[in-house]
């Protein structure tokens, strides 16, 4: 694209007409995949080993329904599941009866399963052999993921399962709950620093092979920040758990870090901008931990990098254009060696996605791994002069707003101030001028507007009757259950949080004992408060 | 001249800002007071609409067309006077249904000018 006269990539880095070998970075990095500061990926023998991760975002409705389409993707091929909640009840840590959500009762069940306790999740994993198939059991806010974590975690427990065993990831994403889609109530930055510590000292201790937290710079790139300031971000994220990791000295700091290097990028339509990015990414993450925390072990120094490509790239107009859209963002996060990866449906713009386009997201993936020769070779843009010099610009402007963001306090404090929102919503101000001019062209939208398309894709169509049926099994828990252990567990639950100990324990007793979603959202918001929003809207 | 004034109102508990926040500023850059009511409940939109005196509403979609539908029945009692126009990710078939209903919507890719020129054309407005 352009910039006035100046050809530049989307985050702004100036592009020559071609590049020759003087304008590549001298030295550092040309180790071979495997080998530090893992520019060129992070295993030796990347995809031929181990193919990228098909990790789709599924569900709706109720846990049946949501169950239903997880099995459906992954016996079409999906090798891990990510469970979608709903939004009113699991981010806000209400139950269906909380007069927030009552209000809006037809949204309910509209972007995920309304899932309140325990048994709703044992509805969802029904038939999922979860010792097997890595797994995401949601909370992707940051008040929901201790939840989310000790039902599925106790769910396990229940299977007896050998926990340090069991695959799968967290999120308790400070980008999704702080910055791109802030909630009516939340608990405080502060509070949620607690929570995502105390999981990732929980699983440094009994889950090994679980990602605890995963920071998700796509988050922040679809609220606005572009390319090196998502990889700036994610960085002064990291440095938040890892300083109170080492702050607390309770586990180890190493072991720490290989938990927290699991995130996530966005791979958007600047095609090699996007891939380079997620080089830069490996690079920085090897060079902070050595740098900042003297941190020389292998395995937590191999960033592993889960890829989504862009919703905000797919557009309303035209949806089937956006099977291109999505094969060329996935081809990105390729060449960029991610090891999982999330392709947004055709009808993202239009509804959450139809059956068909959950089916055509996988068959991207399915195709770029079987059929284009694509897993033989590592880093296959290695070398490459323009790759290697984006690379490094990436990786210098990425130290600069690091930096600014330390300047300012950190990175919870540019969330508490509205400084990264102000940074991302220039960005989207800018961004959507030069659409309305016409500078950026967008096919179908813009330009190329007619169309002869005989498929009419109308949108995701659900029913708005989700409220009901999780009310009345809302009500069955609370009429079924033991009520003197719940409550106790509940009053324990509130004593942990207002000490310091760990809180997993005491939440997965909590769950255990069929306390609701709701009641443990009212513990945090008598014990935590709530978030000041720095946004109008 | 007094500004016109907007009520800008998600239907959802859903923060994503993104979009509501483009369509204040723009607004706000054309001349118009723009009052934002968050993530109000639709009871309490309909209070603010009216309590505020605003000649024009716009409601940020953000879940189920049946809310809309209700928060619509509602404002028309409220101030059966009063225009809407709707905007977000609204999948084609509720794109009909409100369009039946003589509402215009704004789908993603609309251009910021041509909310601000419908928000115009719907208050009378000279700015």
């Amino acid at each position: 694209m352009t910039d006035g006269n100046r050809w530049t990539t989307s985050s702004g880095l100036p592009i020559d007409p071609y590049y020759v070998a003087t304008d590549r970075p001298q030295a550092g990095y040309e180790a071979p995949p495997g080998s530090r500061p893992y520019v060129r990926g992070s295993y030796p023998q990347m995809y031929r080993t181990k193919p990228w991760r098909i990790f789709q975002l599924s569900g709706y409705g109720s846990p049946e329904e949501e169950g239903a389409r997880i099995r459906f993707l992954l016996e079409h091929g999906e090798t891990g599941f990510i469970m979608e909640h709903d939004r009113n009840t699991a981010d806000h840590m209400y139950d269906v009866d909380h007069p927030e959500v009552e209000a809006r009762r037809e949204d309910v069940g509209l972007t995920g399963a309304v899932i309140q306790s325990i048994r709703d999740y044992e509805i969802v994993l029904r038939d999922i052999p979860i010792e097997s198939t890595y797994g995401h059991p949601g909370g992707g806010v940051v008040q929901h993921g201790p939840f989310a974590l000790a039902c599925y975690w106790s769910v396990a427990r229940r299977r007896r399962l050998d926990l340090a065993r069991l695959p799968g990831t967290g999120q308790s994403d400070y980008f999704l709950t702080y910055l791109a889609c802030v909630t009516k109530q939340q608990v405080p930055t502060r509070a949620g620093l607690r929570f995502n510590a105390d999981i990732i000292e929980f699983c440094v201790e009994h889950l090994p092979r679980w990602v605890p937290v995963s920071i998700a710079g796509y988050n922040g790139a679809e609220t606005g920040l572009n390319a090196y300031q998502e990889l700036a971000a994610v960085l002064a994220n990291a440095v938040e758990y890892l300083d109170e990791i080492q702050r607390r000295g309770r586990v180890s700091l190493v072991e720490a870090a290989r938990g927290v290097g699991g995130v996530s990028f966005r791979v958007s339509m600047d095609l090699f901008e996007d891939a380079a990015k997620l080089r830069a990414a490996r690079k920085l993450w090897h060079d902070l931990l050595a740098k900042r925390y003297g941190i020389d072990d292998a395995k937590a120094q191999q960033l592993r990098i889960h890829s989504l490509t862009a919703g905000s790239a797919m557009t309303y107009q035209q949806p089937l254009n956006n099977i291109v859209r999505g094969t060329i963002m996935a081809l990105a996060g390729v060449l960029g060696g991610t090891q999982s990866m999330g392709v947004s449906g055709y009808d993202e713009a239009l509804s959450i996605p139809s059956e068909h386009a959950h089916q055509t997201n996988l068959r991207i993936q399915q195709i770029l791994q079987e059929e284009t020769n694509l897993c033989g070779v590592a880093d296959p843009l290695g070398g490459s002069h323009y790759v290697e010099a984006l690379t490094r610009g990436l990786e210098e402007r990425a130290w600069e707003f690091f930096e600014e963001i330390q300047n300012r306090g950190g990175f919870l404090e540019c969330l508490d101030s509205g400084w990264l929102h102000a940074v991302a919503h220039e960005n989207q101000v800018s961004e959507q001028s030069k659409i309305e001019s016409g500078e950026k062209r967008i096919v179908g939208l813009n330009v190329y507007e007619d169309d002869v398309c005989p498929f009419q894709v109308d949108g995701f169509r659900s029913e708005a009757e989700e409220w009901e049926r999780a009310r009345d099994r809302l009500e069955d828990l609370r009429k079924t259950r033991d009520t003197a252990v719940a409550k106790q567990a509940l009053k324990q639950l509130e004593v942990c949080c207002r000490g310091d100990e760990n809180v997993m324990p005491a939440i997965m007793e909590a769950v255990d004992a069929d306390v609701s979603l709701g009641e443990i959202g009212e513990v945090w918001r008598s014990v935590f408060g709530d978030w000041d929003t720095p946004i109008d809207l | 001249m007094t500004p016109k004034k907007i009520l800008l109102a998600k239907t959802a508990i859903d923060g994503h800002w993104r979009g509501v926040s483009l369509v204040a500023r723009a607004l706000r850059d054309a001349g118009f007071e723009v009052v934002l009511s968050g993530m109000a409940k639709p009871e309490d939109i309909v209070w603010s609409a009216v309590d505020e005196d605003v000649d024009l509403v716009g409601l940020s979609v953000g879940g189920h067309i049946a809310v809309v539908h209700r928060l619509l029945d509602q404002l028309a009692e409220a101030r059966s006077d009063l225009p809407v126009f709707v905007g977000g990710a609204i999948a084609p078939w509720g794109r009909r249904e409100l369009e039946e209903r003589g509402l215009r919507v704004f789908p993603p890719g609309s251009k910021l000018e041509d909310i601000v020129a419908a928000a115009r054309d719907l208050t009378n407005a000279e700015q």
